[in-house]
């Protein structure tokens, strides 16, 4: 009769590729006695925090999502040539994606650009609030998706591939591989915006092929913040205690007949979590609990910066309760100027600027931004040609995959830097291009991942989020970039 | 812990066994190291890509033999045997140099590797003296036990002999077992009951089944219940949404962001489920899936129910997300939806990721990139991405000759009715241009109207700029009811007469299918690098080479002369239902186990390879892969003999000198209990509030975003939910929470989460509240009273279930105060309660009671009766009020039933406090607030608001309030509440209370009725507290763990 030998033990619970091949060559070497990995039950998954496999940086992410491709030649990467250059015929090749008003004219910035902070990185002037807090800001200019459609680069930011759905969101794949600190509250929360949903919709933050739990939880901008948090109406005050109360009482006297099934015993405490997390949720939304000053820092004064200042405030608040992934949303894509940019882009910048500045500032000042990764971006850029409508005022700027801006702050992010280069004109990334490849390897790290090695078995493959395209971690915008695999 | 690291150094990596244990492993050293065995995998892994699968090797360096590796490339010898650390392999990976990328060698591989060169760089055998081009299969790649054919297993008498014994397969599993394990004695009948229930029909059994089959004394009584159940049409509705999981079911495109509505695939999912239920043997059913249209044959006139079919069937190669026809028809999408269709083949009947050699020679199982593309070419008539059908080119109609007669006839009348209509118009028109011509002089008029009626492309160019000039005289039928309103109207009415007329056409149904266009032969080529724009050698279809003995692939013909299809498809699925393929059988019975006892014998049952797990029970599997071919694969009977084994029967039980042994139940020495899956949860509540539409068949059930964003079903449609609609973009909030799969490609296992979502959704979710109210009503309905004994062993309900307020009159006895009676009022305005319809009522006069007071009748006064439901210190405060000069008042009363007259008050164009303190009153007692006429009956309106507040022994003060208690008529309670609560158990949860249970829900509902009496503004309408109560047992109860779990 068998028994469990260590080595056994070692075969039986092989994963991962390293030890596949080892059980390959224990197998062949006669030495087991059953087979390499019993796996015999359905994969169960939960949100405990586990330890990362070096010491991380981050231990939580907001990311600022700007969907539409925010215009980087007016924002954040100033191009004298193009300015110099501006209503002539640009000489290169140049991708459209509205052909109808596709035109070769170089379009100059109409806004000023600007030396900032002790860095003196150059911002322009629609962005005050990001030239304050530009010292804690690494800026990358070279971000390339190389495909100019919405969807298709918004899901290889989020996914991993190129126009890929069903696969699961960077945020799952955080939360998948570190858990959650906080055992109140959900681990990836997505703020949607009071307009409706972004473009590509539930997508942005779908669970793809992993479990449910993954899912990005909605945290809506109206009531009922959480979908099935708060008690109808008729089972307010202390009735939905006494049903629950009732509940775990059947379910414990279940649970004696079946002392050795640890499914039971997690879902009698999934419910004590869910009664927990009425609490703790409206909790953590309720910014009367903040300062004024705090308040005003993020605009909740003005009524241009209030609803994104929420949001923005919100988002401190859920990491503060320890969230690991936070991401934000518009409605739509209002950086996609296609037109009229010389009023559109202004008004969502005054929108957003100050909140996404705020929330650096107040990260920083509690103390948090050290452990807390912003990220400010779309999904690309837009042209240096013009895309014409006949009349210069309706006159704005096409798709760019080739080149364009986003940053980061905190979190291991070196600050006060800008990283890589588009050309002369602002078309292409040339020098130190990072692609969203690029973009999640630099975050796994932080968070103290290798994303080679963070593996999730699906359909009998072993899937990592870049799917194993080339990818690299940018190592030149880390703090501490040395520290090596065991 | 389940996330996963790539584990990167053997020496420190920490192993987790299931139990959560921890334990460093150890180097293991195999002592002899040779090439084919220990070498090569490693190179497959990670060299091959470059240096042996190509024509071309990278820098003159080919690594498949080790005479290869000593001669080395370009850079001089790879290796030298005996001294690992001159030799170049090492030092390239080592150095990271190798290979090129972010890539690394593991460093316990790179021991492995250095050890075998120190100890000689050995071989197994002799290497051959040539070598042709690729990889190839070695024989210790072919050893691999899942190429092996399957070897039924003998099972030794002695195992037989063993009384636990029940089938040969229960020998096999005892054999298995370490010393210490045996079978757990079987469950008990109910438990059986239930087991098998959900398992086949993924619906609980009802009342009557139950107590029918608990009243089967007979010794076959589980046989008899297996082979009802087996032959119950919910049976293949059940079996059927586990092969549509692996099969990627979706009502919808995918692919592209508008993920359009597939339209027709539900007739696939219904020919699934009459194949499951008509009990197809599975080889056949593989066969009509595969290739169905390959056996249609020859169309003559009106497709026949067999070739409708056998063309459904096919609807399997037509699951995969599929964007061509949803704007995007690039080759890019096309050959995707290739790819997908060759993995949904692959997992559900290969257990083979065949996906992974698209670009490359598979890295770990013997799958060379070429066999991808023979299995391709199988398809390829079909799926040519050169000569690609949209979904839309792909549908067969169903209209017979008699429906396209009928339709051409329908038609042939419409046409009538344009006719008539195209005559009107045109002349209607000529008026409306005569009537605005009206406005213009002559000669301008004639010259417009000529310009007018001349056709459009033979205007002169005066004629265009007159009409140009003037605009309106432009008139088109849209503006027509600007100058004839009526004629207008009348030109509508024909199209809503025509739109009446198209209605008698039969409607047009299509099927999704995948057929062959006429002798199409297209010529299938290596992609390289999977690229299709990179085309290579021309590949033969072909089946994968590694499931045959060495030289003996089974080949297809390119064209099969017989069929007018190629005959590929139809070749390729005989082969695989041979009884002679190594995998097909066993992934199917893999999967059925799977279902059966929650865990499969292959772990990953959708890849057999290397990557996968190996079985637990090898010896099961073939057996159980054997009988099923020798049962001529027949599904039910397999159901049979493995639901008739010990194995099955067994008893969850716990057993802790077992459990020492084997605490995760590896060996099957007790079954497991297993999470209902999220249809069946759905189904469950359904089926439980008594709601469930049993329809089987048809067009899927819409779904909608609710209020919130969240997906739901549209409306009141309560049928199963395997019939609701699956679209990959919006999957059912409900049912995803649970589980279910939202389907990228297709679904091999489903996750199984324990999640606090899942916990809101049975505390707030919608669903479950409506089904709690449902099953509370039919509780009401249909619970049976308990026996007087029972009632009588149970606990008083602290709190009376009655309503607390009733409302009613009755004569006052002028000289006592008290009433002679308290009869209920008959009639309910809606807002109040009075004698009859009209005021006065003939019989009692102007008595009336509302919310805020009433008015009293001469002889009869309004009573407001409010019944203790608990025993305490009661305390009253209120207001009475009249507002007039007029008459001369009311009078209020309180009587105690149990001290008398507790307050006498008479409020007369003014207020009268009617406070009354610490009265004494036990449970029952009744407190009538009585509002007479004083003595005159004229401008009695008054209004009387009284708090009550009464102060108990133990717990918190209770309070009343006489206006937010005021109701209407409350529907009757027929049976007392603890005999409703043990039919809740009985209808949730198939069985009754235990005396504990029933205990501890008396003193819920005593809780329950206390709160909700007290807080009146928070009960739905039109439910009284003690439904109301019965409801939140209900919710409990269906999110209990009973309710999700079966044992």
């Amino acid at each position: 009769m068998m028994h469990f030998s260590r080595r056994q033990f070692l075969a039986d619970n092989a994963m991962g590729i390293g030890t596949v091949a080892l059980a390959w060559l224990l197998k062949q070497d006669n030495l087991l006695a059953r087979p390499k990995s019993v796996q015999v039950k359905p994969p169960s998954f939960d949100l405990t925090p586990k330890t990362s496999q070096f010491v991380p940086q981050a231990k939580a992410m907001i990311s600022l999502f700007q969907h539409g491709g925010p215009a980087h030649m007016d924002l954040t990467d100033p191009k004298p040539e193009l300015t110099k250059y501006s209503g002539t015929d640009f000489k290169d090749e140049v991708q459209y994606s509205f052909v109808k008003n596709a035109s070769k004219k170089l379009l100059g910035s109409p806004w000023k650009f600007q030396k900032h902070g002790e860095c003196g990185t150059e911002l322009s002037e629609l962005l005050p609030g990001l030239g304050e807090i530009v010292d804690d800001v690494c800026l990358i200019r070279s971000m390339h998706t190389g495909a100019n459609g919405h969807e298709v680069s918004i899901r290889y930011f989020h996914g991993g591939i190129p126009g890929v759905v069903g696969r699961p969101n960077l945020g799952s794949w955080l939360v998948y591989g570190l858990g959650t600190e906080s055992q109140d509250l959900p681990a990836y929360m997505v703020l949607t915006d009071p307009g409706g949903l972004p473009v590509d919709g539930v997508t942005n933050w779908s669970n793809g092929f992993m479990p449910s739990l993954f899912q990005g939880t909605v945290l809506r901008p109206k009531e009922p913040r959480i979908l099935n948090l708060d008690a109808p109406a008729h089972l307010r005050g202390s009735l939905q205690a006494q049903n629950l109360e009732l509940l775990q009482e059947l379910n414990r006297k279940h649970f004696e007949q079946h002392p050795h099934e640890s499914d039971l015993e997690a879902r009698i405490s999934s419910y004590e979590l869910a009664a927990r997390m009425q609490t703790s949720a409206r909790e953590a939304l309720d910014l009367a609990q903040e300062t004024k000053a705090t308040q005003d820092l993020y605009g909740l004064n003005n009524p241009k910066t209030r609803e994104y200042g929420t949001r923005c405030l919100i988002s401190r608040r859920l990491v503060e309760r320890g969230v690991r992934f936070v991401q934000l949303f518009h409605n739509g894509q209002p950086w996609d100027n296609h037109s009229s940019i010389t009023t559109g882009l202004p008004a969502i910048c005054g929108r957003t600027d100050q909140p996404s500045a705020a929330l650096v500032k107040d990260l920083k000042q509690r103390g948090m931004l050290e452990s807390t990764l912003v990220h400010w971006g779309g999904e690309i850029g837009r042209l240096p040609v013009t895309q014409s409508h006949g009349d210069a005022k309706k006159a704005g700027r096409d798709h760019n995959g080739q080149g364009f801006s986003i940053w980061l702050a905190g979190g291991g992010i070196k600050g006060g830097m800008a990283y890589g280069k588009t050309d002369e004109f602002g078309h292409r990334a040339v020098e130190n291009v990072v692609t969203p490849n690029d973009f999640q390897a630099t975050i796994m790290r932080l968070f103290g991942l290798d994303y080679k090695q963070l593996l999730y078995h699906h359909n009998g493959q072993e899937q990592i989020i870049t799917n194993g395209r080339p990818a690299k971690v940018v190592s030149a915008i880390l703090e501490s970039p040395s520290e090596k695999l065991s | 812990m389940t996330t996963v690291f790539k584990r990167i150094s053997l020496m420190t990596i920490l192993l987790f066994c299931f139990a959560s244990s921890v334990i460093a492993a150890g180097a293991d050293k195999p002592a002899n190291l040779t090439y084919e065995e220990h070498i090569r995998p490693i190179f497959r892994a990670h060299c091959f890509d470059c240096h042996g699968a190509t024509e071309e090797m990278k820098g003159g360096l080919d690594l498949r033999l080790v005479r290869f590796l000593i001669k080395g490339g370009e850079s001089g010898e790879a290796i030298i045997p005996g001294k690992p650390a001159e030799s170049n392999l090492i030092n390239r990976l080592e150095s990271g140099e190798m290979p090129p990328g972010e890539a690394r060698v593991p460093q316990a591989e790179i021991e492995i590797l250095k050890r075998w060169i120190a100890t000689g760089a050995k071989t197994s055998r002799p290497e051959p003296e040539t070598i042709g081009p690729g990889l190839g299969i070695t024989p210790e790649e072919r050893a691999y036990w899942a190429f092996q054919p399957i070897k039924r297993p003998e099972v030794s008498a002695e195992f037989k002999k063993n009384p636990t014994v029940r089938t040969p397969f229960d020998a096999l599993l005892l054999k298995a077992m370490p010393d210490g394990l045996a079978f757990s004695p079987d469950a008990e009948k109910l438990t059986l009951i239930k087991r098998v229930y959900f398992d086949l029909l993924g619906l609980p059994p009802n009342p009557e089944e139950l107590q029918r089959v608990m009243a089967n004394g007979s010794d076959d009584w589980y046989e008899s219940l297996l082979d009802e159940l087996l032959k119950s049409q919910h049976y293949g509705e059940r079996w059927a949404r586990h092969w549509l999981d692996i099969a990627g079911y979706a009502d919808s495109e995918g692919y592209t962001v508008k993920d359009d509505v597939r339209p027709w695939s539900w007739k696939y999912r219904d020919y699934v489920i009459k194949s499951l239920n008509d009990g197809k043997p599975f080889d056949q059913f593989i066969i009509e899936q595969l290739a169905g249209d390959e056996l249609v044959g020859k169309r003559e006139g009106d497709l026949t129910a067999r070739q409708i079919e056998l063309l459904t069937a096919t609807g399997f190669l037509r699951m995969a997300a599929d964007g061509t026809g949803s704007g995007s028809n690039t080759p890019a999408a096309r050959n995707q939806v290739i790819t997908d269709t060759m993995k949904i083949v692959g997992s559900s009947l290969l257990g083979l990721s065949v996906a992974c050699a698209q670009c490359h020679d598979h890295r770990y199982d013997p799958i060379p990139q070429a066999d991808y593309f023979a299995l391709r070419a199988i398809f390829e008539p079909t799926f040519d991405w050169q000569k690609w059908q949209t979904p839309q080119q792909r549908r067969v109609s169903l209209y017979t000759a008699a429906d396209r007669a009928k339709a051409a006839a329908v038609e042939e009348e419409v046409k009538k009715v344009v006719t008539v209509k195209n005559e009107k118009r045109v002349k209607y028109m000529a008026e409306a241009l005569e009537i605005e011509l009206k406005k213009y002089e002559q000669p301008l008029r004639d010259q417009l109207k000529g310009a007018y009626q001349t056709p459009v492309k033979k205007r002169t160019a005066e004629q265009v700029a007159l009409l140009k000039k003037n605009p309106s005289v432009n008139i088109s039928t849209g503006v027509l009811y600007q100058y004839l309103p009526k004629a207008a109207e009348e030109l509508k009415n024909f199209d809503k007469q025509i739109a009446e007329i198209r209605k008698k056409k039969p409607v047009e149904e299509f099927l999704r299918v995948a057929v062959e266009p006429a002798n199409h032969v297209p010529v299938t080529k290596l992609f390289h690098r999977g690229d299709y724009r990179q085309p290579k050698q021309v590949i033969k279809p072909a089946a994968l080479s590694v499931v045959s003995p060495e030289g003996q692939r089974h080949e297809l013909a390119l064209n099969d002369g017989k069929l007018p299809t190629t005959g590929r498809r139809l070749g390729y699925a005989r082969w695989l239902t041979s009884g002679k393929h190594p995998l097909v059988a066993r992934v199917l019975v893999n999967r059925i186990w799977m279902h059966h006892f929650g865990r499969a014998i292959v772990g990953t049952p959708g890849e057999f390879g290397k990557l996968g797990s190996n079985p637990t029970h090898r010896e099961l599997l073939d057996w159980l892969a054997d009988e099923f071919v020798q049962q001529g694969w027949d599904l039910k009977k397999l159901h049979r003999t493995i639901m008739l084994s010990t194995a099955y029967r067994q008893a969850g039980a716990h057993d802790p000198s077992k459990e020492s042994i084997d605490a995760e139940n590896h060996y099957y020495w007790r079954k497991p209990i297993v999470r209902i899956e999220a249809e069946t949860l759905r189904d469950r509540m359904l089926s439980v509030s008594g709601v469930l539409d049993r329809k089987l068949y048809g067009a899927p059930v819409a779904i909608k975003e609710d209020d919130f964003g969240q997906v739901v079903v549209s409306g009141e449609q309560l049928r199963r939910s395997l019939y609701i609609q699956a679209r990959r973009s919006q999957p059912v909030g409900m049912l995803q929470t649970f589980d279910a799969p939202v389907m990228e490609t297709n679904c091999e296992r489903r996750s199984n989460s324990t999640v606090a979502t899942q916990s809101l959704m049975l505390m707030n979710g919608s669903f479950i509240l409506s089904q709690s109210a449902k099953l509370a009503d039919r509780i009401n309905r249909e619970a049976p009273e308990l026996k007087p004994e029972e009632l009588a062993a149970l606990p008083a309900i602290s709190v009376s279930e009655k309503p607390v307020w009733s409302f009613g009159y009755g004569e006052v006895d002028q000289k006592t105060l008290k009433i002679n009676k308290f009869t209920a009022l008959p009639h309910w305005t809606g807002s109040g309660w009075q004698g009859g319809p009209k005021l006065p009522d003939a019989k009692l006069g102007w008595v009336t009671l509302h919310a805020n007071g009433g008015h009293p009748a001469r002889k009869y006064a309004g009573i407001k009766r409010w019944t203790a439901p608990a025993t305490g210190m009661l305390s009253i405060t209120g207001k009475l009020q009249h507002g007039t000069k007029n008459g001369n008042g009311v009078r209020g009363l309180i009587q105690s039933s149990r001290t008398g007259l507790a307050g006498k008050w008479i409020a007369y164009n003014g207020v009268a406090e009617t406070k009354v303190m610490k009265l004494a009153v036990e449970q029952g007692d009744q407190i009538d607030f009585i509002s007479d006429c004083n003595g005159d009956v004229g401008f009695d309106s008054f209004t009387w608001s009284v708090q009550l507040t009464l102060e108990r022994e133990k717990g918190p003060a209770f309070k009343w309030d006489s206006k937010t208690g005021f109701h209407g008529p409350e529907p009757v309670q027929k049976q007392s509440l603890p005999a409703q609560a043990s039919y809740a158990f009985e209808l949730a949860l198939c069985r009754k209370p235990t005396p504990d249970e029933l205990k501890l829900v008396v003193g819920f509902m005593g809780n329950q009725l206390a709160y909700l009496q007290q807080h009146p503004e928070q009960m739905p309408k039109g439910v009284t507290h003690a439904q109301q109560t019965i409801t939140n047992l209900c919710q409990a109860l269906m999110s209990s763990n009973e309710f999700l779990y079966v044992d």
